[in-house]
């Protein structure tokens, strides 16, 4: 595929990505609560109703961060999904380090979220914004580790290269601490249950507190579409991408991408959320040197 | 546009009072409406219950921050002397059939959106005493826009200078329990000193899916609103979550015999029936203090009224009743911070 | 095309980096700051140096919002709201800041800088790594672990839990014979809170494990008892 018609590709992808997130959203939370079924149009009544109101300011808010960090936020998932090849040698940003550019997304998104409790000038905002930093620092640490050891057996830091290593055996089975390791930095990234420190509900909506009418309608997006992103990621590093018979390559990658979005969510909306600093322990004592660990398992399947 | 909001859920805002009705704690089991966190995500300030004297500036300071177009519907109280024009429901009209109609109404341009109760100007003038506008103490310190800058104050866990903001937190966040106001000194998001303004109001939330909310858990606190009927797959999915292991072990334990783990058990088991606790002499102080944000969100919602209400009791209430304007639901407090 | 955005980045990166100063938000310098190195991250890439750009963007990025949250922490003024002077000598500094400018501008475009293009699709990645594993892995490695060495460090020192009690209680060494005076200094009476935390840790390193440190005093203890 060529560059424009991989863009285009790019857009429906993450657009169409983004309606079928916010759909599982709502059917999970539905399941859980006990409570019926779901539009399929939900998150569009949802879209127009948050539209349909004023966006309101607080006082001497930092205006310019405060765009900045939703559109930031949306920019960076769409970045995360172009890195993503839907082809051999296809990707919208096709370069050597793809990884490390995923990584350099991974600590922005991590900015912007701090820029976005920051720049409304409230409380309850900004203690949204610096617990979600020090959840958010080491969690991507631990991406880092689990992804370098996924890009030992490719010997490339390049995710094309990474999907067509997985051609014999995908890196799910190789590498077994991965995927679960590298679920919970989605969870992290996407603001989501458990990691959900910036925008929980004993902040009263955390970041998002203060955020009214377009803004708040932008920021749910940009969520759901940094989901799409991460899934991507996701299924490109660990379930082999665009790999698979018969189908063509996009629609199996649709097809895991769905799949890991719906565990994401799944799991967004069954585990609890647990104090800041027992989580920052449980990372640092226990999430990290099992991240090690991989690493370590990785490198000796590598040298073996 | 209109025609799409409208079949969205309702968005309403809860503001609970005195005496507010049963039934406020399980609104949110209608799927026609979303009780939603923030003033600023919602269309509608729903009033359930009278609102005291003393906390009515606090409500048309909560009835600015909720973006045009809005409305206000009192659900069995009065309305207030600015607040006369709005719609006001007795106990027997059917309250969610009203809420829809003010929202399509409110879409539709028929019902006007209210005015700011509060004029749209910081309460303080900015430019303070110093040579370049601050406050006077080198670059920091005094009252710009009229809200008292944070100073230095060591932090009583070990020593370091960090910048203390002291704050009153309000009756109608929905992580408190209602009526309750607080005034918090925060180092970050530890609470370093507390004293109550007002005390929570008597009524019967539900302590189980206040404490599931704040978890991370909404769908599960549904759930447990919804009844006990549902007992086997509750119970599945509140061990699955894990959130038994997610509270800390001895939270809001001394002195007062059972820590939030327990009472989290007895409440998500045994609602009807929540733990004794002995509340003699003890105050939030005694509770709160060192703890940080989420944790004491979890003590003071792990309680049944009657003990939050001996508890607040206990505690010291601030001297200075000098409060500041301000345009969210906590104020800043001039005097001894500034 | 390569020069226009090399001319457009650098731009960025100067105005950005003359922003840190002048902004009364020490957040918004802060990020000021990250864009500009962003830019320069930018920069690079256009030279070949993908891996390079790219992690300065990454490092740039985590640095920069650890310094920010110190900023919140710290200052006491990190918003802004009141206006900000970041320097003490307004007038010398700007002349100080024109005047290196000037100089260092001068320096580049005086010296004759060197001019081999690289052979186009050279893997620049891969003598990157063979380079960071090959001649200079002890530079690296070193500097690693003595940076880790040194935050450690840091933090130890400025812990308050210190050795021998809190650090901001006068703590005290233990004595050379068990249930003596503290070694070196006298305690003076009227620290009270120096005695103090001097006997409770006193108490605590007679009764723990012995540390390296004892060994010493336990010898000289030792040696009159066996002379006797």
């Amino acid at each position: 595929m060529t560059f424009a018609p991989a863009l285009t590709t790019l857009i429906l992808f993450l657009a169409i990505g983004i309606w079928i997130a916010a759909i599982l959203d709502a059917v999970f939370y539905r399941r859980i609560s006990g409570q019926g079924g779901v539009s399929v149009l939900s998150p569009f009544y949802a879209a127009a109703a948050h539209l349909s109101r004023q966006r309101l300011t607080t006082e001497a808010p930092d205006r310019l961060n405060w765009y900045l960090a939703i559109a930031g936020y949306l920019a960076i998932a769409t970045i995360g999904l172009a890195v993503v090849p839907f082809g051999p040698e296809t990707a919208v940003i096709g370069i050597k380090t793809s990884v490390v550019l995923w990584g350099a997304c991974e600590s922005l998104v991590v900015v912007l979220v701090f820029l976005h409790g920051w720049s409304p000038n409230s409380p309850l905002a900004l203690i949204g914004a610096y617990r979600y930093v020090a959840i958010g620092l080491p969690i991507m640490l631990l991406s880092m580790f689990v992804l370098i050891a996924a890009a030992l057996p490719a010997r490339s830091l390049d995710l094309r290269d990474i999907v067509a290593s997985q051609e014999g055996l995908w890196n799910i089975i190789r590498q077994p601490l991965g995927l679960p390791l590298f679920l919970l930095l989605g969870l992290s990234l996407t603001l989501r249950g458990p990691f959900d420190y910036a925008d929980s509900a004993d902040l009263a909506g955390g970041t998002s507190v203060e955020d009214s009418g377009a803004n708040r309608a932008g920021w749910q997006v940009a969520r759901l579409a940094m989901l799409v992103g991460f899934s991507a990621i996701a299924a490109s590093t660990f379930l082999g991408g665009y790999l698979g018979p018969i189908l063509p390559g996009i629609v199996w990658l649709a097809i895991k991408t769905l799949i890991l979005m719906a565990v994401v969510i799944g799991l967004s909306h069954l585990l609890a959320r647990m104090p800041v600093a027992r989580m920052l322990g449980l990372i640092w004592k226990f999430l990290l040197p099992i991240a090690f660990v991989d690493l370590l398992l990785a490198g000796l399947v590598a040298l073996a | 546009m209109a025609k799409l909001a409208s079949q969205a859920p309702v968005p309403v805002f809860v503001a609970q009072g005195d005496d507010a009705p049963a039934e406020t704690a399980r609104l949110c089991l209608n799927s026609t409406l979303t009780i939603v966190e923030t003033p600023r995500a919602a269309a509608i300030l729903l009033v359930a219950g009278t609102i005291p004297a003393s906390l009515i500036p606090n409500l048309h300071r909560l009835h600015d921050q909720l973006p045009h177009p809005r409305a206000t519907v009192f659900w069995q109280a009065e309305p207030t002397d600015l607040l006369s024009e709005a719609v006001t429901v007795r106990n027997d009209d059917n309250l969610v059939s009203v809420l829809t109609d003010t929202r399509s109404s409110l879409l539709s341009g028929s019902h006007g959106t209210e005015a700011d109760l509060l004029p749209d100007a910081p309460p303080n003038e900015w430019r303070g005493v110093g040579s370049h506008g601050q406050g006077g103490k080198g670059m920091m310190g005094g009252t710009p826009y009229g809200r008292p800058m944070a100073m230095t104050a060591a932090d009583f866990r070990d020593g370091l200078e960090l910048d203390a903001y002291t704050a009153d937190f309000g009756p109608f966040l929905p992580m408190f329990p209602p009526g309750l106001v607080l005034t918090l000194t925060l180092q970050g998001d530890v609470i370093q000193k507390v004293s109550v303004v007002h005390l929570p109001f008597a009524g019967e939330g539900n302590a189980g899916a206040a404490l599931l909310r704040l978890l991370g858990l909404p769908a599960l606190a549904k759930r447990l609103l919804r009844g006990p009927s549902d007992d086997a797959d509750f119970k599945r999915l509140i061990r699955l979550s894990g959130v038994r292991a997610a509270i800390p072990p001895g939270l809001g334990c001394a002195p007062i015999g059972s820590d939030v783990r327990e009472r989290f058990e007895r409440l998500t088991t045994d609602p009807g029936n929540p733990s004794k606790v002995h509340v003699d002499g003890v105050g939030l102080g005694d509770l709160l203090i060192g703890l940080e944000w989420h944790e004491a969100m979890l003590v003071l919602n792990s309680f049944d009224d009657e003990s939050l209400r001996a508890i607040c009791a206990n505690t010291s209430s601030p001297e200075l009743e000098e409060k500041n304007g301000d345009s969210m639901d906590h104020e800043g407090h001039a005097g001894h911070m500034s | 095309m390569t020069d226009i955005a090399f001319y457009a980045l650098s731009a960025l990166a100067i105005w950005s980096g003359w922003r840190v100063f002048r902004v009364d938000s020490m957040i918004r310098a802060t990020f000021a700051l990250m864009v500009s190195f962003i830019c320069v991250g930018g920069i690079a890439l256009l030279m070949s140096a993908d891996y390079i750009g790219i992690a300065t963007v990454f490092m740039m990025a985590v640095e920069m919002m650890v310094m920010g949250l110190f900023m919140v922490m710290f200052m006491m003024n990190p918003a802004g709201l009141n206006p900000m002077q970041m320097v003490h000598q307004h007038r010398f500094s700007i002349g100080a800041g024109i005047a290196a400018f000037i100089g260092l501008t001068v320096a580049v475009l005086a010296t004759n800088l060197p001019n081999n293009p690289l052979p186009a699709g050279r893997d620049t990645l891969h003598d990157l790594g063979v380079e960071l594993l090959g001649g200079s892995m002890l530079i690296f490695e070193t500097a690693g672990v003595t940076l880790l060495a040194t935050m450690v460090g840091a933090v130890v020192l400025s812990s308050r839990p210190g050795r021998f009690g809190d650090s901001d209680a006068g703590a005290v060494p233990p004595g050379l014979q068990p249930g003596g005076q503290p070694a070196g200094r006298k305690v003076e009476k009227s620290g009270g809170h120096g005695g103090h935390g001097g006997d409770s840790s006193y108490d605590m390193n007679m009764k723990g494990a012995p540390k390296s440190d004892d060994a010493p005093h336990k010898r000289h203890g030792k040696m009159p008892e066996e002379e006797s």
